[in-house]
Protein backbone atom coordinates (compact mmCIF):
# COMPACT_ATOMS: atom_id res chain seq x y z
CA UNK A 1 0.00 0.00 0.00
CA UNK A 2 2.78 2.56 0.89
CA UNK A 3 4.22 1.45 -2.50
CA UNK A 4 1.56 3.38 -3.98
CA UNK A 5 2.57 6.83 -2.29
CA UNK A 6 6.46 6.11 -1.82
CA UNK A 7 7.42 5.26 -5.71
CA UNK A 8 5.75 8.50 -6.97
CA UNK A 9 7.03 10.40 -4.13
CA UNK A 10 10.90 8.84 -4.44
CA UNK A 11 10.17 9.48 -8.24
CA UNK A 12 9.40 13.42 -8.13
CA UNK A 13 12.00 14.39 -5.53
CA UNK A 14 14.47 12.47 -7.93
CA UNK A 15 13.04 14.26 -10.77
CA UNK A 16 12.48 17.65 -9.42
CA UNK A 17 15.83 17.98 -7.72
CA UNK A 18 17.81 17.02 -10.94
CA UNK A 19 15.75 19.06 -13.16
CA UNK A 20 16.57 22.26 -10.96
CA UNK A 21 19.77 21.69 -10.84
CA UNK A 22 20.08 21.55 -14.65
CA UNK A 23 17.99 24.28 -14.81
CA UNK A 24 19.87 25.95 -12.44
CA UNK A 25 23.36 25.99 -14.43
CA UNK A 26 21.65 26.50 -17.99
CA UNK A 27 19.09 29.16 -17.34
CA UNK A 28 22.23 31.03 -15.63
CA UNK A 29 24.05 30.64 -18.88
CA UNK A 30 21.37 31.02 -20.95
CA UNK A 31 20.72 34.35 -19.30
CA UNK A 32 24.52 35.49 -19.25
CA UNK A 33 24.79 34.88 -23.18
CA UNK A 34 21.89 36.60 -23.82
CA UNK A 35 22.35 39.73 -21.78
CA UNK A 36 25.87 39.96 -23.78
CA UNK A 37 24.74 39.10 -27.34
CA UNK A 38 23.96 41.69 -29.32
CA UNK A 39 22.34 39.90 -32.93
CA UNK A 40 19.86 40.59 -34.88
CA UNK A 41 18.34 37.16 -33.65
CA UNK A 42 17.89 38.51 -30.16
CA UNK A 43 14.42 38.40 -29.49
CA UNK A 44 13.81 35.61 -31.84
CA UNK A 45 16.13 33.26 -29.53
CA UNK A 46 14.79 35.22 -26.05
CA UNK A 47 11.13 34.11 -27.60
CA UNK A 48 12.45 30.53 -28.37
CA UNK A 49 13.71 30.68 -24.70
CA UNK A 50 10.21 31.80 -22.82
CA UNK A 51 8.12 29.83 -25.50
CA UNK A 52 7.90 27.08 -23.03
CA UNK A 53 5.72 29.33 -20.43
CA UNK A 54 3.65 30.06 -23.09
CA UNK A 55 2.52 27.03 -25.07
CA UNK A 56 0.49 24.39 -23.15
CA UNK A 57 2.49 21.91 -21.64
CA UNK A 58 0.83 19.26 -23.83
CA UNK A 59 2.14 20.86 -26.63
CA UNK A 60 5.54 21.09 -25.41
CA UNK A 61 5.51 17.24 -25.04
CA UNK A 62 4.14 16.62 -28.36
CA UNK A 63 7.10 18.74 -29.50
CA UNK A 64 9.69 17.00 -27.56
CA UNK A 65 7.80 13.40 -28.53
CA UNK A 66 8.84 14.32 -31.92
CA UNK A 67 12.56 15.00 -31.11
CA UNK A 68 13.06 12.35 -28.91
CA UNK A 69 10.97 10.05 -30.69
CA UNK A 70 12.14 6.89 -32.79
CA UNK A 71 11.71 8.83 -36.06
CA UNK A 72 12.91 12.08 -34.20
CA UNK A 73 16.43 13.62 -34.76
CA UNK A 74 17.28 13.36 -31.50
CA UNK A 75 15.87 9.95 -31.01
CA UNK A 76 17.36 8.56 -34.37
CA UNK A 77 20.47 10.20 -32.77
CA UNK A 78 20.52 8.55 -29.67
CA UNK A 79 19.49 5.49 -31.12
CA UNK A 80 22.99 5.10 -32.09
CA UNK A 81 23.97 4.46 -28.48
CA UNK A 82 21.34 1.99 -27.74
CA UNK A 83 19.78 5.43 -25.76
CA UNK A 84 16.29 5.95 -25.43
CA UNK A 85 14.18 8.74 -24.14
CA UNK A 86 10.54 7.87 -24.69
CA UNK A 87 9.21 6.87 -21.68
CA UNK A 88 11.86 6.06 -19.27
CA UNK A 89 12.84 8.07 -16.10
CA UNK A 90 15.28 10.64 -18.01
CA UNK A 91 12.20 12.07 -19.88
CA UNK A 92 10.71 13.09 -16.89
CA UNK A 93 13.76 15.56 -15.93
CA UNK A 94 13.96 17.00 -19.62
CA UNK A 95 10.23 17.84 -19.52
CA UNK A 96 10.12 19.20 -15.72
CA UNK A 97 13.49 21.06 -16.79
CA UNK A 98 12.52 22.32 -20.11
CA UNK A 99 9.06 23.82 -18.43
CA UNK A 100 11.00 25.71 -15.76
CA UNK A 101 13.58 26.65 -17.52
CA UNK A 102 11.82 30.10 -18.78
CA UNK A 103 11.09 31.10 -14.99
CA UNK A 104 15.23 30.52 -13.96
CA UNK A 105 16.23 31.96 -17.70
CA UNK A 106 14.45 35.39 -17.15
CA UNK A 107 14.59 36.01 -13.19
CA UNK A 108 18.58 35.33 -13.64
CA UNK A 109 18.65 37.91 -17.02
CA UNK A 110 16.58 40.54 -15.02
CA UNK A 111 18.51 40.09 -11.83
CA UNK A 112 22.13 40.00 -14.21
CA UNK A 113 20.83 43.20 -16.09
CA UNK A 114 20.13 44.86 -13.15
CA UNK A 115 23.96 44.63 -11.91
CA UNK A 116 25.38 47.83 -12.75
CA UNK A 117 28.07 48.27 -15.70
CA UNK A 118 30.33 50.36 -13.61
CA UNK A 119 30.66 47.60 -11.49
CA UNK A 120 31.89 45.15 -13.28
CA UNK A 121 33.68 47.29 -16.02
CA UNK A 122 35.85 48.42 -12.52
CA UNK A 123 36.58 44.83 -11.89
CA UNK A 124 38.00 45.17 -15.49
CA UNK A 125 39.77 47.57 -15.15
CA UNK A 126 41.40 45.94 -11.89
CA UNK A 127 42.65 43.16 -13.74
CA UNK A 128 39.59 40.77 -13.45
CA UNK A 129 38.91 37.68 -16.09
CA UNK A 130 35.67 37.62 -17.52
CA UNK A 131 35.59 34.18 -15.18
CA UNK A 132 36.45 35.99 -11.96
CA UNK A 133 34.23 38.93 -12.97
CA UNK A 134 31.54 36.47 -13.46
CA UNK A 135 31.92 34.56 -10.07
CA UNK A 136 33.29 37.30 -7.67
CA UNK A 137 30.79 39.98 -8.77
CA UNK A 138 27.39 39.26 -10.84
CA UNK A 139 26.89 36.15 -9.10
CA UNK A 140 27.01 37.57 -5.65
CA UNK A 141 25.16 41.32 -6.85
CA UNK A 142 22.36 38.99 -8.80
CA UNK A 143 21.92 36.88 -6.46
CA UNK A 144 18.68 37.02 -4.44
CA UNK A 145 17.12 37.20 -8.37
CA UNK A 146 18.94 34.01 -9.34
CA UNK A 147 17.39 32.54 -5.87
CA UNK A 148 13.92 33.63 -6.77
CA UNK A 149 14.39 31.97 -10.13
CA UNK A 150 15.78 28.78 -8.53
CA UNK A 151 12.48 28.72 -6.55
CA UNK A 152 9.83 28.82 -8.84
CA UNK A 153 11.82 26.90 -11.10
CA UNK A 154 11.40 23.82 -8.45
CA UNK A 155 7.84 24.74 -8.22
CA UNK A 156 6.90 24.92 -11.60
CA UNK A 157 9.28 21.44 -12.07
CA UNK A 158 7.27 19.79 -8.95
CA UNK A 159 3.92 20.69 -10.62
CA UNK A 160 4.48 19.57 -14.12
CA UNK A 161 2.53 17.45 -15.71
CA UNK A 162 0.76 18.03 -19.39
CA UNK A 163 4.74 17.52 -20.85
CA UNK A 164 5.78 14.56 -18.33
CA UNK A 165 2.46 12.78 -19.61
CA UNK A 166 3.49 13.30 -23.05
CA UNK A 167 7.04 12.51 -23.12
CA UNK A 168 7.83 9.98 -20.02
CA UNK A 169 3.95 8.64 -20.02
CA UNK A 170 2.87 6.98 -16.49
CA UNK A 171 4.96 3.73 -15.85
CA UNK A 172 4.48 3.33 -11.92
CA UNK A 173 7.79 2.75 -10.75
CA UNK A 174 9.16 4.25 -13.42
CA UNK A 175 8.16 7.58 -14.63
CA UNK A 176 4.72 8.17 -12.60
CA UNK A 177 5.26 11.27 -10.91
CA UNK A 178 2.80 12.80 -8.09
CA UNK A 179 0.97 15.21 -10.17
CA UNK A 180 0.68 11.91 -13.19
CA UNK A 181 0.17 9.89 -10.06
CA UNK A 182 -3.07 11.55 -8.82
CA UNK A 183 -4.12 12.15 -11.78
CA UNK A 184 -4.72 8.46 -12.83
CA UNK A 185 -5.34 7.49 -9.14
CA UNK A 186 -8.90 9.65 -10.09
CA UNK A 187 -9.03 8.02 -13.43
CA UNK A 188 -9.24 4.74 -11.91
CA UNK A 189 -11.17 6.23 -8.76
CA UNK A 190 -8.80 5.97 -6.06
CA UNK A 191 -9.90 9.45 -4.67
CA UNK A 192 -8.04 8.14 -1.33
CA UNK A 193 -4.90 7.75 -2.93
CA UNK A 194 -5.18 11.00 -5.06
CA UNK A 195 -5.80 13.05 -1.86
CA UNK A 196 -2.55 11.67 0.23
CA UNK A 197 -0.31 12.36 -2.88
CA UNK A 198 -2.14 15.87 -3.14
CA UNK A 199 -1.14 16.26 1.03
CA UNK A 200 2.31 14.81 0.02
CA UNK A 201 2.56 17.52 -2.52
CA UNK A 202 1.49 20.04 -0.24
CA UNK A 203 4.30 19.21 2.23
CA UNK A 204 7.14 19.13 -0.08
CA UNK A 205 6.47 22.46 -1.69
CA UNK A 206 6.45 24.12 2.05
CA UNK A 207 9.24 22.13 3.16
CA UNK A 208 11.41 23.43 -0.15
CA UNK A 209 9.91 26.83 0.23
CA UNK A 210 11.28 27.26 4.04
CA UNK A 211 14.23 25.42 3.39
CA UNK A 212 15.04 27.81 0.25
CA UNK A 213 13.95 30.62 2.48
CA UNK A 214 16.32 29.47 4.51
CA UNK A 215 19.75 29.16 2.75
CA UNK A 216 19.05 32.11 0.39
CA UNK A 217 18.55 34.04 4.09
CA UNK A 218 21.43 32.40 4.90
CA UNK A 219 23.67 33.99 2.35
CA UNK A 220 22.01 37.39 2.11
CA UNK A 221 19.94 38.08 5.16
CA UNK A 222 22.04 37.07 8.13
CA UNK A 223 24.83 38.50 6.13
CA UNK A 224 23.49 42.22 6.23
CA UNK A 225 22.69 41.86 9.82
CA UNK A 226 25.94 40.94 10.25
CA UNK A 227 27.39 44.00 8.61
CA UNK A 228 24.93 46.36 9.97
CA UNK A 229 26.07 45.04 13.38
CA UNK A 230 30.02 45.52 12.88
CA UNK A 231 29.21 49.04 11.39
CA UNK A 232 28.02 50.25 14.62
CA UNK A 233 31.12 49.58 16.97
CA UNK B 1 53.63 59.12 -21.62
CA UNK B 2 49.84 58.23 -22.96
CA UNK B 3 49.22 58.74 -26.83
CA UNK B 4 45.64 58.67 -27.86
CA UNK B 5 44.22 58.82 -31.16
CA UNK B 6 40.91 57.87 -31.64
CA UNK B 7 37.80 58.05 -33.28
CA UNK B 8 34.49 56.43 -32.85
CA UNK B 9 31.28 56.99 -34.87
CA UNK B 10 28.19 57.94 -32.87
CA UNK B 11 24.58 58.96 -33.60
CA UNK B 12 24.78 62.19 -32.23
CA UNK B 13 28.60 63.13 -32.96
CA UNK B 14 31.61 61.73 -33.62
CA UNK B 15 34.53 61.33 -31.37
CA UNK B 16 37.73 61.98 -32.82
CA UNK B 17 40.57 63.15 -30.52
CA UNK B 18 44.19 62.88 -30.77
CA UNK B 19 46.58 63.88 -27.55
CA UNK B 20 49.85 63.20 -25.72
CA UNK B 21 50.44 63.56 -22.09
CA UNK B 22 53.71 63.05 -20.66
CA UNK B 23 53.81 62.17 -16.56
CA UNK B 24 51.19 64.68 -15.94
CA UNK B 25 48.14 65.71 -15.30
CA UNK B 26 45.43 66.47 -17.90
CA UNK B 27 41.46 67.95 -16.81
CA UNK B 28 39.65 66.99 -19.74
CA UNK B 29 36.80 69.59 -19.62
CA UNK B 30 33.37 69.97 -21.68
CA UNK B 31 30.00 70.21 -21.49
CA UNK B 32 28.07 66.67 -20.46
CA UNK B 33 27.48 64.70 -24.08
CA UNK B 34 30.66 66.01 -25.13
CA UNK B 35 32.37 62.47 -25.17
CA UNK B 36 34.48 63.19 -22.22
CA UNK B 37 33.59 59.81 -20.18
CA UNK B 38 34.03 57.97 -23.57
CA UNK B 39 36.89 59.18 -24.02
CA UNK B 40 38.14 57.70 -21.13
CA UNK B 41 36.27 54.40 -21.55
CA UNK B 42 38.20 54.01 -24.55
CA UNK B 43 41.72 54.43 -23.23
CA UNK B 44 40.54 51.63 -20.34
CA UNK B 45 39.68 49.45 -23.06
CA UNK B 46 35.82 49.80 -21.56
CA UNK B 47 35.16 50.78 -25.05
CA UNK B 48 36.49 50.42 -28.64
CA UNK B 49 37.51 53.29 -30.64
CA UNK B 50 36.29 52.60 -34.61
CA UNK B 51 39.79 53.75 -35.58
CA UNK B 52 42.76 55.10 -33.66
CA UNK B 53 45.94 54.48 -31.66
CA UNK B 54 46.68 54.49 -27.71
CA UNK B 55 49.71 53.69 -26.39
CA UNK B 56 50.95 54.15 -22.94
CA UNK B 57 54.45 54.07 -21.80
CA UNK B 58 55.73 52.53 -24.88
CA UNK B 59 52.86 49.84 -24.79
CA UNK B 60 50.23 49.84 -27.40
CA UNK B 61 46.81 49.35 -25.78
CA UNK B 62 44.93 49.51 -28.83
CA UNK B 63 45.70 49.88 -32.83
CA UNK B 64 43.05 49.40 -35.61
CA UNK B 65 45.40 48.83 -38.39
CA UNK B 66 47.15 46.51 -36.52
CA UNK B 67 44.10 44.80 -35.13
CA UNK B 68 45.94 45.51 -31.63
CA UNK B 69 43.11 45.65 -28.63
CA UNK B 70 44.33 44.59 -25.21
CA UNK B 71 41.54 43.48 -22.84
CA UNK B 72 40.65 45.87 -19.85
CA UNK B 73 42.66 44.12 -17.79
CA UNK B 74 46.07 43.60 -19.80
CA UNK B 75 46.01 47.49 -19.97
CA UNK B 76 47.47 48.36 -16.10
CA UNK B 77 45.05 51.40 -16.49
CA UNK B 78 43.35 52.55 -12.87
CA UNK B 79 39.46 54.06 -12.98
CA UNK B 80 38.02 55.88 -10.52
CA UNK B 81 34.33 55.48 -11.99
CA UNK B 82 31.56 58.74 -11.24
CA UNK B 83 29.85 56.64 -9.07
CA UNK B 84 32.48 55.00 -7.69
CA UNK B 85 31.25 51.67 -8.33
CA UNK B 86 32.27 49.79 -5.16
CA UNK B 87 32.02 46.03 -4.80
CA UNK B 88 28.50 46.46 -2.53
CA UNK B 89 29.12 42.64 -1.52
CA UNK B 90 32.88 43.05 -0.41
CA UNK B 91 34.08 44.95 2.62
CA UNK B 92 36.52 48.06 1.98
CA UNK B 93 39.30 45.95 2.73
CA UNK B 94 38.39 43.48 0.17
CA UNK B 95 37.76 46.35 -2.21
CA UNK B 96 40.75 47.35 -2.45
CA UNK B 97 42.39 43.99 -2.29
CA UNK B 98 40.16 42.69 -5.39
CA UNK B 99 43.28 44.43 -8.29
CA UNK B 100 45.88 42.34 -6.10
CA UNK B 101 44.63 38.69 -5.57
CA UNK B 102 47.77 37.57 -7.42
CA UNK B 103 50.66 39.26 -4.69
CA UNK B 104 51.15 37.38 -1.33
CA UNK B 105 48.78 37.84 1.69
CA UNK B 106 51.40 40.08 3.68
CA UNK B 107 52.42 42.12 0.57
CA UNK B 108 48.77 42.53 -0.04
CA UNK B 109 47.73 43.94 3.76
CA UNK B 110 50.80 45.85 3.48
CA UNK B 111 49.88 47.74 0.57
CA UNK B 112 46.31 48.03 1.40
CA UNK B 113 47.13 49.93 4.78
CA UNK B 114 49.78 52.10 3.26
CA UNK B 115 47.17 52.89 1.08
CA UNK B 116 44.41 53.39 4.14
CA UNK B 117 47.01 55.31 5.87
CA UNK B 118 47.71 57.69 2.62
CA UNK B 119 43.45 58.03 1.80
CA UNK B 120 42.92 58.83 6.06
CA UNK B 121 40.69 56.13 6.34
CA UNK B 122 42.81 53.27 8.39
CA UNK B 123 39.46 52.68 10.87
CA UNK B 124 37.00 51.45 8.06
CA UNK B 125 38.96 48.37 6.76
CA UNK B 126 36.07 46.17 7.76
CA UNK B 127 32.90 48.29 6.58
CA UNK B 128 31.15 47.88 3.88
CA UNK B 129 30.56 50.38 1.21
CA UNK B 130 26.96 51.71 1.83
CA UNK B 131 27.79 52.28 5.52
CA UNK B 132 30.47 55.14 4.43
CA UNK B 133 29.83 58.48 3.33
CA UNK B 134 30.10 59.22 -0.11
CA UNK B 135 33.36 61.05 0.87
CA UNK B 136 34.45 58.02 2.47
CA UNK B 137 33.69 56.01 -0.62
CA UNK B 138 35.07 58.45 -3.38
CA UNK B 139 38.73 57.30 -0.98
CA UNK B 140 38.20 53.82 -1.10
CA UNK B 141 37.37 54.18 -4.81
CA UNK B 142 40.59 55.98 -5.42
CA UNK B 143 42.61 53.36 -3.18
CA UNK B 144 41.27 50.85 -4.64
CA UNK B 145 42.31 51.92 -8.50
CA UNK B 146 45.97 53.04 -6.99
CA UNK B 147 46.19 49.54 -5.38
CA UNK B 148 47.50 47.42 -8.47
CA UNK B 149 49.80 50.47 -9.43
CA UNK B 150 48.67 51.76 -12.50
CA UNK B 151 50.32 53.31 -14.86
CA UNK B 152 47.84 55.69 -15.90
CA UNK B 153 45.36 56.91 -13.43
CA UNK B 154 41.83 57.80 -14.66
CA UNK B 155 39.04 60.09 -12.93
CA UNK B 156 35.71 60.64 -14.70
CA UNK B 157 33.85 63.21 -12.89
CA UNK B 158 35.89 63.02 -9.28
CA UNK B 159 34.00 64.53 -5.99
CA UNK B 160 31.23 65.52 -8.24
CA UNK B 161 28.98 64.17 -5.71
CA UNK B 162 30.27 65.98 -2.62
CA UNK B 163 29.65 68.80 -0.72
CA UNK B 164 32.00 71.81 -1.01
CA UNK B 165 33.65 70.96 1.79
CA UNK B 166 34.48 67.62 1.20
CA UNK B 167 35.31 68.49 -1.99
CA UNK B 168 37.75 71.04 -1.32
CA UNK B 169 39.43 68.73 1.01
CA UNK B 170 39.70 65.36 -1.29
CA UNK B 171 40.89 67.80 -3.78
CA UNK B 172 43.67 69.05 -1.76
CA UNK B 173 44.65 65.11 -0.65
CA UNK B 174 44.36 64.31 -4.22
CA UNK B 175 47.16 67.00 -5.24
CA UNK B 176 49.26 65.77 -2.35
CA UNK B 177 48.65 62.34 -3.97
CA UNK B 178 50.82 63.48 -7.08
CA UNK B 179 53.30 63.31 -4.80
CA UNK B 180 53.57 59.44 -4.31
CA UNK B 181 52.00 58.64 -7.51
CA UNK B 182 54.33 59.20 -10.32
CA UNK B 183 52.13 57.43 -13.28
CA UNK B 184 49.85 59.65 -15.60
CA UNK B 185 46.59 61.29 -14.61
CA UNK B 186 43.54 62.18 -16.46
CA UNK B 187 40.50 63.39 -15.13
CA UNK B 188 37.05 64.10 -17.23
CA UNK B 189 35.00 67.32 -14.94
CA UNK B 190 32.97 69.99 -15.80
CA UNK B 191 34.35 72.52 -12.97
CA UNK B 192 36.64 74.71 -14.64
CA UNK B 193 37.74 75.69 -11.51
CA UNK B 194 38.61 72.29 -10.13
CA UNK B 195 40.00 71.33 -13.32
CA UNK B 196 42.05 74.51 -13.18
CA UNK B 197 43.49 73.46 -9.64
CA UNK B 198 44.37 69.95 -10.39
CA UNK B 199 45.52 69.60 -13.59
CA UNK B 200 48.74 71.04 -15.50
CA UNK B 201 47.01 70.61 -18.61
CA UNK B 202 43.73 71.19 -20.21
CA UNK B 203 41.83 69.99 -23.19
CA UNK B 204 38.62 71.11 -24.49
CA UNK B 205 35.55 69.48 -25.85
CA UNK B 206 33.42 69.70 -27.55
CA UNK B 207 31.11 67.50 -29.72
CA UNK B 208 33.48 64.71 -29.64
CA UNK B 209 36.41 67.33 -30.84
CA UNK B 210 39.34 68.80 -28.44
CA UNK B 211 38.86 72.59 -29.64
CA UNK B 212 41.79 73.61 -27.28
CA UNK B 213 44.79 71.77 -25.78
CA UNK B 214 47.20 73.60 -23.69
CA UNK B 215 48.46 74.36 -20.32
CA UNK B 216 46.18 75.37 -17.75
CA UNK B 217 47.07 79.52 -17.80
CA UNK B 218 47.23 79.39 -21.59
CA UNK B 219 43.66 77.93 -21.82
CA UNK B 220 42.43 80.80 -19.52
CA UNK B 221 44.23 83.66 -20.78
CA UNK B 222 43.84 82.75 -24.54
CA UNK B 223 41.08 80.97 -25.58
CA UNK B 224 41.09 79.80 -28.87
CA UNK B 225 38.10 80.14 -29.66
CA UNK B 226 34.28 81.46 -28.46
CA UNK B 227 33.05 77.93 -27.27
CA UNK B 228 36.22 77.73 -25.51
CA UNK B 229 35.46 81.60 -24.09
CA UNK B 230 32.52 80.74 -23.04
CA UNK B 231 33.07 77.44 -21.08
CA UNK B 232 36.05 79.11 -19.16
CA UNK B 233 33.90 82.21 -17.47
CA UNK B 234 34.47 84.50 -20.26
CA UNK B 235 30.87 86.32 -19.94
CA UNK B 236 30.97 89.29 -21.73
CA UNK B 237 31.77 88.85 -25.57
CA UNK B 238 31.60 91.59 -28.06
CA UNK B 239 32.33 91.63 -31.95
CA UNK B 240 35.07 93.99 -32.51
CA UNK B 241 36.58 95.53 -35.64
CA UNK B 242 41.13 96.11 -35.05
CA UNK B 243 40.70 100.21 -35.79
CA UNK B 244 44.89 101.13 -34.67
CA UNK B 245 47.42 98.94 -34.07
CA UNK B 246 50.14 100.94 -31.54
CA UNK B 247 52.78 98.72 -30.05
CA UNK B 248 50.96 96.62 -27.58
CA UNK B 249 47.98 98.27 -27.74
CA UNK B 250 45.25 97.86 -30.28
CA UNK B 251 41.58 100.19 -30.38
CA UNK B 252 38.68 98.16 -31.00
CA UNK B 253 35.52 99.22 -32.28
CA UNK B 254 32.34 97.90 -31.02
CA UNK B 255 30.46 97.99 -33.71
CA UNK B 256 27.36 97.14 -31.54
CA UNK B 257 27.76 99.18 -28.88
CA UNK B 258 29.25 102.26 -31.23
CA UNK B 259 32.11 102.77 -28.51
CA UNK B 260 35.54 102.14 -28.92
CA UNK B 261 37.95 100.29 -26.38
CA UNK B 262 41.80 100.25 -25.65
CA UNK B 263 42.90 96.50 -25.36
CA UNK B 264 46.42 95.17 -24.67
CA UNK B 265 47.79 92.44 -27.00
CA UNK B 266 49.12 89.72 -25.45
CA UNK B 267 49.55 86.18 -26.46
CA UNK B 268 50.17 84.96 -30.11
CA UNK B 269 47.40 86.93 -31.88
CA UNK B 270 49.02 89.61 -33.60
CA UNK B 271 45.98 91.56 -34.67
CA UNK B 272 45.82 93.59 -38.18
CA UNK B 273 43.73 96.49 -38.51
CA UNK B 274 40.11 96.52 -39.70
CA UNK B 275 40.44 92.63 -38.48
CA UNK B 276 36.99 91.41 -37.37
CA UNK B 277 37.83 89.84 -33.75
CA UNK B 278 35.74 88.98 -30.93
CA UNK B 279 36.67 90.58 -27.95
CA UNK B 280 35.86 89.52 -24.56
CA UNK B 281 36.39 90.15 -20.50
CA UNK B 282 35.48 88.03 -17.62
CA UNK B 283 32.85 89.41 -15.08
CA UNK B 284 35.21 89.34 -12.09
CA UNK B 285 37.46 92.30 -14.69
CA UNK B 286 34.09 94.96 -14.81
CA UNK B 287 34.94 97.55 -12.15
CA UNK B 288 32.62 100.56 -11.24
CA UNK B 289 33.99 103.72 -12.04
CA UNK B 290 32.85 107.22 -10.57
CA UNK B 291 33.47 108.80 -13.72
CA UNK B 292 33.93 108.03 -17.74
CA UNK B 293 37.74 107.72 -18.12
CA UNK B 294 38.81 105.71 -21.41
CA UNK B 295 37.44 102.26 -21.81
CA UNK B 296 34.21 102.81 -19.75
CA UNK B 297 30.70 102.24 -20.48
CA UNK B 298 27.82 104.21 -19.61
CA UNK B 299 25.55 101.25 -18.38
CA UNK B 300 21.99 100.66 -16.82
CA UNK B 301 21.98 98.12 -13.62
CA UNK B 302 19.35 95.85 -14.89
CA UNK B 303 19.17 92.34 -12.91
CA UNK B 304 21.50 91.40 -9.62
CA UNK B 305 22.07 87.54 -8.31
CA UNK B 306 23.76 87.60 -5.19
CA UNK B 307 26.52 85.17 -4.91
CA UNK B 308 28.69 84.05 -1.09
CA UNK B 309 31.51 86.64 -1.52
CA UNK B 310 30.63 88.79 -4.74
CA UNK B 311 27.19 90.01 -6.47
CA UNK B 312 26.73 89.27 -10.22
CA UNK B 313 25.14 92.13 -11.72
CA UNK B 314 23.53 91.86 -15.25
CA UNK B 315 24.00 95.45 -16.33
CA UNK B 316 22.22 96.59 -20.14
CA UNK B 317 23.59 98.75 -22.71
CA UNK B 318 21.78 101.11 -24.98
CA UNK B 319 23.21 100.19 -28.24
CA UNK B 320 23.20 102.06 -31.56
CA UNK B 321 19.48 100.91 -32.50
CA UNK B 322 16.90 99.83 -30.21
CA UNK B 323 18.93 96.84 -29.23
CA UNK B 324 20.05 96.19 -25.91
CA UNK B 325 23.53 94.39 -24.73
CA UNK B 326 24.00 92.75 -21.44
CA UNK B 327 27.23 93.10 -19.88
CA UNK B 328 27.89 90.66 -16.53
CA UNK B 329 30.09 92.28 -13.97
CA UNK B 330 30.85 90.34 -10.68
CA UNK B 331 31.48 93.07 -8.07
CA UNK B 332 32.70 93.05 -4.36
CA UNK B 333 30.16 93.28 -1.63
CA UNK B 334 30.97 96.86 -0.88
CA UNK B 335 30.64 98.02 -4.52
CA UNK B 336 27.22 96.02 -5.19
CA UNK B 337 25.34 97.63 -2.23
CA UNK B 338 26.02 101.11 -4.03
CA UNK B 339 23.92 99.76 -7.06
CA UNK B 340 20.21 100.23 -7.32
CA UNK B 341 18.27 98.58 -10.24
CA UNK B 342 17.48 101.05 -12.84
CA UNK B 343 19.94 103.58 -12.58
CA UNK B 344 22.82 104.50 -14.89
CA UNK B 345 26.62 103.59 -13.87
CA UNK B 346 30.24 103.39 -15.32
CA UNK B 347 31.74 100.58 -15.94
CA UNK B 348 35.63 100.40 -16.16
CA UNK B 349 37.87 97.58 -18.16
CA UNK B 350 40.86 97.36 -18.06
CA UNK B 351 43.10 97.08 -21.11
CA UNK B 352 45.42 94.71 -19.86
CA UNK B 353 42.10 92.43 -19.16
CA UNK B 354 40.90 92.28 -22.52
CA UNK B 355 40.85 88.60 -24.39
CA UNK B 356 40.95 89.07 -28.16
CA UNK B 357 40.00 85.90 -30.30
CA UNK B 358 39.91 85.71 -33.69
CA UNK B 359 36.73 84.18 -34.46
Amino acid sequence: MTEAYLSPLWISLRTVLTATIITFFIGIAAARWMSRYTGRLKNVIDGLFILPLVLPPTAVGLGLLLFFGRNGPMGQFLAIFGVNIVFSWPATVISAAIMSFPLMYMAARGAMEQVDVNIENAARTLGASEWRLFWSVTMPLAWPGIAAGTVLALARSLGEFGATLMLAGNIPGKTATIPVAIYFAIQQGNTNEALILSGIVVVIAFASLFAIAYWKGRTSITRTILQEREGLD
Amino acid sequence: MLKVQAKRKLPGFDLDVDFSINQEILAILGSSGSGKTMTLQCIAGLLHPDEGHIELNGRVLFDSAAGVNLTPRMRKVGFVFQNYALFPHLTVYENIAYGIHHLSKPEISERINGLLEKMNIQRLGKRYPRQLSSGQQQRVALARALAPEPELLLLDEPFSALDTVRKERLELELMSLQQFYKGNMLFVTHDLAQGYKLSSKIAIYDSGRIIQYDSKQKVISSPANRIVARLTGVRNLFKGIIVEVKENYAQVMLPELDEKVTVELKGPLNPIQNQIVLIGIRPEYVHLSDNPVENTFKCVADRMVEGVSSAEFFFYMQGKTDSKHRIEAALSRSDGERICIGQEYYLHMHPEHFIIIRD
